[in-house]
């Protein structure tokens, strides 16, 4: 662990920008709300966020994301993959764990050099959590702190931050601040324990289960028609919680061509479970065509299809779609809770 | 470059509306150029002069309001191979149907005045596919050019457009706005509170029809920092009761809410109605 006093981490941050080629992000506000942005300044940076509107997926898997180009005239066909080099501060403890998830999905399943590429041209720094989401229950799920996914992790102790190094990557980042880097003693050991010893306290303290019953709960649900109808009553099917999610990666392949037919792209996008034409194929069949059934499908994949597959409980408690859920019915503690309480439905 | 003979020919035809699509047509700037690369242009009144009867494709704007709207219709039906919606007042209805849950009387005086008795309308404003069989559609007031452009492409590839079936919310959660319903936590939390407490709201709450309109515009009001108004009409499936109790919820009264549906939805409820 070093130590880094916090006027020398901005001057530190302020140099990046200045000097590497990188782009620099970082967490900043929003009128109320944060979000992930490049920075201009270390002055914007708010390592004392509480959680951003969209998780940081957005830089390895882009909203909006060009494959290939495409040259009729010329039979021509070029694979695109762009890669921005980033270096991104201020990652809470559960979007690295998400990231992590993520990771294994691209990498383990078909390799996706897309998501791959700017997953290794990334520097990751954490950031422990002085604020929490009045919706979050990160601690429940076991992801309020983490060991691993970072390449650095700060934690703010007082006029300091204490700095963990995850990886070479990070070690070579903190090179830029080495004059300023301090080895530490036991007084910032204590104080980063004791910062880790408090964290719980921040969370929700209303869930009722433990993440690793979930997928025996979901599949002894799976087949309560009335639990699910009933808690899918108000859904819009308008996608928010899975976008806004940081372990969901479902796409849409499209082909955008110029009005002269000669030149187009294919792009990728987010796509969601829970929208209606998600699970529509060729001739019209919809296989999960009732919004209770895409509600569910959602809840399955979170608690249990990702566990049976890679072994991770694919929520880790952010509390993003708990509180963008317009109509508030997409909070997991309310539903495991209802789970772990026996509620049947009609 | 195709032959000339090949391209198709396109006309653009105007009913009930502002004929603010066909001027979102013709400002394309360059890119009414690659369009009339592929096709001929035979019958654009916002640009050109000339007229012709001889056509393929029929852009149509504007609602259908009378026997006479709708025998013209009928008529581009017959000459054309495809006919395309142009704009919301056509796609949907659009402005044009807020009048249609109202008397037509009173409808009919408050425009016309003294002259009311000479005008012989229909008592509702009408999308043009309750007349004829539509081919492709163009949503939005006003439409988006790109989209006009796929639309086109798609139809001279003969494939389907790719037009979202998905509300608003997901383009705006692309576009990572802060939530109309997260801007102001504390008034909100007040007008909920009060609405438990005494059964109806302090004051007037935000609004947005994001939840329950057709994508496909980008969200681009809430990106300026409005909200949707739902010009693009509701999506196929929507879920209009849960929508309209989020919105009482944050205080709108009934009434509100339903000024706010009739807005560009009038028509489209109607058909909702109907078809349960
Ligand atoms: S965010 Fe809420 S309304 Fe939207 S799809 Fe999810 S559960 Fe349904
Ligand atoms: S399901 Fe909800 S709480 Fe869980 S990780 Fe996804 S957005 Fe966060
Ligand atoms: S479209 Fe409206 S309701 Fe939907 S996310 Fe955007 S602001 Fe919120
Ligand atoms: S945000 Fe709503 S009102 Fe604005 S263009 Fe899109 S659909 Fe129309």
């Amino acid at each position: 662990m070093k130590a880094i006093g916090k006027a020398e981490f901005s001057n530190f941050v302020d140099e990046l920008i200045a000097d590497d080629p990188r782009e620099v992000i970082g967490v900043q506000a929003k009128s109320n709300k944060f979000a992930f942005d490049p920075l201009k300044s270390a002055e914007d940076l708010r390592l004392d966020y509480d959680v951003t509107i969209l998780p940081p997926k957005k830089y390895f898997m882009p909203q909006r994301e060009t494959l290939v180009k495409y040259n009729t005239n010329e039979g021509e066909m070029t694979a695109v993959n762009e890669v921005i080099p980033r270096i991104i501060f201020g990652i809470h403890p559960y979007d690295l764990i998400a990231i992590q998830q993520m990771d294994k999905v691209f990498e383990e399943t078909h390799s996706d050099e897309n998501y791959l590429a700017k997953r290794r041209e990334s520097v990751l720094v954490g950031v422990n959590m002085k604020n929490a989401s009045e919706w979050s229950f990160a601690h429940t799920m076991g992801t309020a702190t983490t060991d691993s996914g970072y390449d650095l992790m700060l934690t703010d102790i007082g006029d300091k931050y204490a700095v963990e190094i995850g990886s070479v990557k990070g070690s070579e980042l903190l090179e830029e601040a080495k004059s300023q880097l301090d080895d530490v003693g036991m007084e910032e050991i204590e104080k980063v324990r004791e910062f880790k010893e408090e964290l719980p306290d921040k969370f929700r303290d209303d869930p009722e289960f433990d993440p690793f019953e979930l997928p025996r709960l979901l599949s002894e649900y799976y087949g309560k028609d009335g639990f699910w109808e009933e808690n899918a009553e108000d859904c819009l099917s308008c996608g928010t919680c899975n976008l806004v999610c940081p372990t969901c990666y479902c796409f849409d392949v499209k082909d955008v061509n110029d009005i002269t037919l000669t030149e187009g792209e294919r792009l990728r996008t987010w796509d969601g479970c829970m929208l209606e034409a998600f699970a529509q194929v060729a001739g019209d069949e919809n296989f999960r065509e009732e919004k209770a059934a895409r509600y569910r499908h959602r809840y399955m994949r979170k608690g249990r299809y990702m566990y049976n597959k890679f072994g991770d409980i694919a929520c880790v408690g952010c509390g993003r779609c708990s509180e963008q859920c317009v109509p508030d019915i997409a909070d997991p503690v309310d539903v495991f809770n209802q789970m772990k309480e026996g509620t049947n439905g009609i | 470059m195709k032959p000339e003979s090949v391209k198709p020919k396109v006309a653009f035809f105007d009913f009930a509306g502002c004929e603010g699509d066909q001027l979102q047509v013709a400002n394309m700037e360059e890119k009414i150029l690659d369009l009339i690369e592929v096709v001929d242009v035979v019958n654009f009144r916002e640009i050109m002069t000339e007229r012709s009867e001889d056509y393929d494709i029929a852009f149509v704007e504007g609602s259908i309001a009378t026997d006479h709207d709708a025998e013209r219709l009928q008529g581009i039906r017959e000459n054309a191979s495809w006919v395309v919606a142009l704009g919301s007042c056509a796609a949907i209805g659009g402005i044009n149907s807020i009048r249609n849950s109202q008397p037509y009387d009173l409808v009919q005086d408050r425009v016309y005045g003294d002259d009311a008795d000479k005008i012989e309308a229909w008592d509702v404003a009408k999308p043009i596919d309750a007349i004829v069989d539509v081919d492709g559609y163009v949503y939005g007031c006003p439409i988006n050019q790109d989209e006009f452009v796929h639309v086109v492409e798609s139809l001279l590839q003969g494939k389907d457009p790719n037009i979202p079936t998905y509300p608003v919310c997901v383009e705006c959660k692309m576009n990572e706005n802060v939530c109309v319903f997260a801007r102001n936590p504390e008034k909100n939390a007040a007008n909920i509170k009060a609405a438990v407490d005494n059964g109806s709201p302090a004051e007037s709450g935000p609004f947005c029809l994001g939840p329950v309109t057709r994508a496909g515009c980008d969200s681009q009001c809430v990106n300026e920092g409005t909200t949707c108004w739902g010009c693009r009409g509701l999506v196929p499936n929507p879920n209009e009761n849960a929508h309209q109790e989020v919105l009482e919820k944050y205080g709108l009264s009934v009434d509100e809410v339903i000024n706010k549906f009739n807005l560009y939805f009038g028509w489209q409820q109607e058909e909702l109605k109907n078809e349960q």
